[in-house]
């Protein structure tokens, strides 16, 4: 009986890969409000949590529309900081909307770089990213020469600072809000997944995934599909850079360090499958809120924060093992 | 019907993959209303040619013209935009997709909400159901279904069942009887005849000059990348042809040693 | 190979004014001995169609390792200890993407984090040096000195290209090497075993980064719980530099040798040239990219099909 009703289940499974991550979120929810005495699940944590979610999350949607085509940019990080750094420069000189545009174009444009590169030469993507990682790295490092590009907090407010994520809105009691970028995020979300379900570039994103041989010889140009996801994915990179740098007013050029990963692991945590053709972008965002939920957990545990980069190693693997024997099962007739 | 303007004209036609010599000069014509077998051993070149007329690959060398004009470029797109139908062995089907989305891949029907233009799921859903209930596909495949789950011949089947539902001018059968039953085959068969019979021209590949033989109007052998013989099936019996195909594979041996 | 030639030549040929000194060209020698020790793993592990993004942890891990059993163990036991990780960190991370069947760059990246975090949570932030007797022990002093005039560990990297060379080259395991990379299925039906092939190039890939740990703390003592961050790049950098093809089957360790030469003399031609250090990464950044399009398309025009 039980048995019947659990393969019940694998049509479900089979046709959302984001149960699995939905449910680690549940159990590690139920986790910390049990082990944490109410320091983890007060309002003031919750919402800090909401607004790393925000930025690493628009990240994360671009990389899981790349994971996506079966390729990968681990140069989003860097992207971020690209953008977040333009947006910083530009916005008290010229225009804060200018600013944030220049940057989501600078993304766009490293993305459409990325993707020309790759899909020209076929060169594996790991290894061209990987390249613009350490350029625009290196780019923004030497840009800033070591100091913060910083917009002082006195002239941050208008209609303009406030929706790039300068202020929080749904204030409540405690409940310190949602930063803006929470919205954009929404958005986000909501607007890709559409896309990705109920449009043709999202049936050619997949199937260029799925079969890139397959797509082509169905007439899908193939090049152009991925570089439009590079394109894509460049783009939120630069708009999460804004929207931090937004938040935080200031930024060095070490922004976004490290977040490639994050992002990586959180798309595999949320059932992307890397090799292409299967993604949830819901569960690639329900990937970063476990991330930074056990981030905030061991912070707010007074647990060594240096522990994070162990369960983040462990987590990627450990996620992307289970996700493969979910699977496994559900495809089993 | 050999003297009509030819569908499809292809004129020294030379293919190298790096240093390889796929296609040596190949020269052959295509009519519409014609059933052509194109038989060949494995790596005779008949799959590369196809490959290059559903626009794959791009030939190296000579020309291809298509109703009479000189086709410039090749993507399958093109290709598929002016009717011309391939069922290949390997691909042609993401596992990754339902069975309604790879159906109308390529060239998906799209309803206009708000001047978006989102897919038209109840047209894609329901012209795919209508097709696989009629190539026999197992009652609890659903068309919302991954084609991973599904057989190699009830995958045969949605590509052929894909090819013949669209308004097509030329069909090409890449083996398309592999990984089938015996009842599906002669299915398949009848249906090749049929789109023939419909005026349409159908390019039939295998390595089974008996199978084709009985279904062809010309066979046209291929052999090393060149084209060894061009005969109708009235003038040369299925074994005459077979011999030829064991000549030319001699002739080939002789050549390297 | 030619690759690396002509990048030579090019590189040569720019300015050099106040490059070619004593100190600098120890520097060289000294760091590209290194990274080459790192890259020459990092390019077998190219050549079984795999990547290993964890070396700059693993080499961290390492000689941090090493450091801290000193107290207790003393330098043969620690050393001894240390690579026994190194090999402890290839061996997990095989057996994951070969019988967990996923793929290495998720795998190594999981290590990448791991294995820094451990020397995060391990050291608490802080290393501490080398003891005095402990930097005069013999055995320190065979990694980490001088011999004929030159840094020892320089010799230590070519005695290890020799060996892996002919390793990979006139050995069986060198040939189900190379076939895994290759075609992993023609080799598997040939009676391969693929999965001990891909878990023994791990382990060797990172006893080399861990071997590197070694020398180089065997050499400069100080240290910080940031050692080798980034090297992984480095390491793949100098890898595809030397001629490794990402999709398997074909690599130089003499390339990746070279390659590790080439990136390390950039960083010292950066220097010298007053730019700012974070040059650097871009520097290898752009050196990464050109120097995989034109070994690929070096590649194809020899004929190969990549």
């Amino acid at each position: 009986m039980a048995a019947a009703s659990l393969s019940g289940l694998k049509p479900i499974v089979r046709q959302h890969s984001e149960v699995g991550v939905i449910l680690i979120a549940v159990l590690l929810v139920i986790f910390f409000v049990a082990t944490s005495g109410g320091r983890w699940n007060n309002s003031y944590n919750i919402s800090t949590i909401l607004q790393i979610t925000a930025t690493l999350g628009l990240m994360t949607l671009g990389v899981a529309l790349v994971i996506g085509t079966g390729e990968i940019d681990i140069s989003v990080g860097s992207t971020f900081g690209i953008g977040a750094l333009i947006y910083l420069y530009f916005a008290i000189r010229i225009d804060p909307v200018f600013a944030a545009m220049l940057a989501v174009a600078a993304g766009a444009l490293i993305g459409a770089f990325n993707g020309y590169l790759i899909t020209r030469t076929g060169t594996p993507s790991l290894i061209i990213t990987l390249g613009t990682l350490m350029i625009f790295r290196g780019l923004a490092i030497a840009l800033t020469s070591g100091f913060a590009f910083s917009v002082p907090y006195k002239e941050r407010d208008g209609l303009t600072y406030f929706i790039l994520g300068g202020e929080n809105i749904f204030r409540a009691g405690s409940f310190s809000g949602v930063n803006t970028g929470f919205l954009w995020l929404i958005a986000g979300l909501v607007v890709l997944t559409i896309a990705l379900k109920y449009t043709r570039f999202g049936n050619h994103l997949l199937a260029v995934g799925g079969s890139a041989d397959s797509a082509h010889s169905r007439g899908i140009r193939v090049d152009r599909v991925k570089i439009k996801a590079f394109i894509l994915c460049g783009a939120l990179a630069g708009l999460g850079g804004v929207l931090e740098a937004g938040k935080l007013g200031s930024a060095d050029g070490s922004m976004g360090r490290l977040m490639e990963l994050q992002a990586i692991a959180a798309c595999v945590l949320g059932g992307c499958v890397l090799a292409g053709g299967r993604i949830s972008l819901l569960g690639a965002l329900i990937g970063v809120f476990v991330l930074s939920s056990i981030q905030s957990y061991l912070v707010v545990m007074a647990v060594k924060p240096q522990w994070f980069m162990v369960l983040l190693g462990v987590i990627v693997v450990a996620a992307a093992l289970g996700d493969r024997k979910l699977r496994h099962w559900a495809v089993r007739k | 019907m050999a003297d009509a303007k030819p569908l499809i004209q292809v004129k020294n036609l030379d293919l190298y993959f790096g240093a390889f010599h796929a296609l040596r000069n190949v020269s052959v014509d295509f009519h519409a209303g014609e059933l052509v077998g194109l038989v060949g051993d494995n790596g005779a070149g008949k799959t590369t040619l196809i490959r290059v007329l559903c626009g794959i690959h791009t030939p190296t060398g000579g020309e291809v013209y298509f109703d009479g004009e000189r086709v410039r470029a090749f993507h399958p797109k093109l290709a598929i935009d002016q009717g011309i139908e391939t069922i290949q062995q390997s691909v042609g089907l993401c596992d990754n997709l339902s069975i309604a989305r790879n159906f109308y891949l390529g060239r998906e029907p799209v309803k206009r909400i708000l001047g978006i233009p989102f897919l038209d799921f109840a047209k894609m859903r329901g012209e795919a159901k209508k097709v696989i209930r009629a190539f026999g596909l197992r009652d609890n495949v659903s068309v919302d279904d991954e084609v991973e789950r599904l057989s190699g011949g009830e995958r045969q089947s949605v590509k052929i069942g894909r090819a013949v539902e669209f308004k097509n001018r030329v069909v090409i059968m890449d083996e398309p009887t592999n990984h089938l039953s015996v009842r599906e085959r002669e299915h398949v068969n009848e249906l090749a005849v049929q789109l023939r019979d419909q005026g349409l021209l159908v390019i039939y590949i295998t390595h089974d000059i008996f199978q084709v033989h009985k279904l062809a109007d010309r066979i046209v052998i291929m052999e090393n990348g060149e084209k060894i013989e061009d005969a109708s099936t009235d003038s040369m019996t299925a074994d005459e042809l077979e011999e030829v195909i064991r000549q030319g594979g001699r002739q080939v041996e002789k050549m390297e040693a | 190979m030619i690759g690396v030639a002509l990048m030579l030549i090019a590189f040569s040929v720019i300015d050099f004014s106040g490059w070619w000194t004593v100190r600098t060209i120890s520097n060289v020698v000294h760091f590209s001995s290194i990274l080459a020790l790192i890259a020459m793993g990092q390019a077998l592990v190219i050549v079984s169609k795999e990547i290993d993004l964890s070396v700059g942890s693993v080499y961290g891990l390492t000689g941090i390792a090493f450091i801290t059993f000193e107290q207790s163990l003393g330098v043969p036991g620690a050393m001894l200890a240390a690579l026994g990780i190194a090999a402890t960190c290839g061996l997990v991370q095989g057996i994951a993407v070969v019988w967990g069947g996923l793929p290495s760059m998720i795998v190594t990246l999981g290590g990448l984090f791991t294995f820094r975090g451990i020397i995060y949570v391990w050291t608490g932030g802080s290393v501490r040096n080398f003891s005095e007797e402990a930097r005069a022990h013999w055995l320190t002093r065979a990694f980490g000195g001088e011999f004929l005039g030159f840094e020892v560990v320089l010799f230590w990297m070519l005695l290890m290209l020799v060996i892996l060379s002919a390793m990979l080259k006139l050995t069986r395991f060198g040939n189900h090497l190379l076939a895994t990379g290759g075609a992993a299925d023609s080799a598997e039906s040939r009676g391969v075993r693929i999965d001990r092939v891909k878990i023994v190039t791990f382990m060797i890939c990172s006893l080399m980064a861990g071997f590197a740990g070694i020398v180089t703390l065997a050499d400069r003592p100080q240290t910080h719980v940031t050692i080798g961050d980034l090297l992984e790049l480095e390491a793949i950098a100098a890898a595809v530099i030397g001629g490794c093809l990402l999709s398997g089957g074909r690599g130089s360790l003499l390339g990746a040798v070279l390659g590790a030469f080439i990136v390390t003399s950039f960083r010292y031609e950066l220097i010298a040239l007053g730019a700012p250090s974070s040059w650097f990464i871009t520097f290898v950044g752009v050196v990464l990219i050109v120097a995989v399009i034109f070994n690929q398309k070096l590649a194809r025009w020899a004929g190969h099909n990549v």
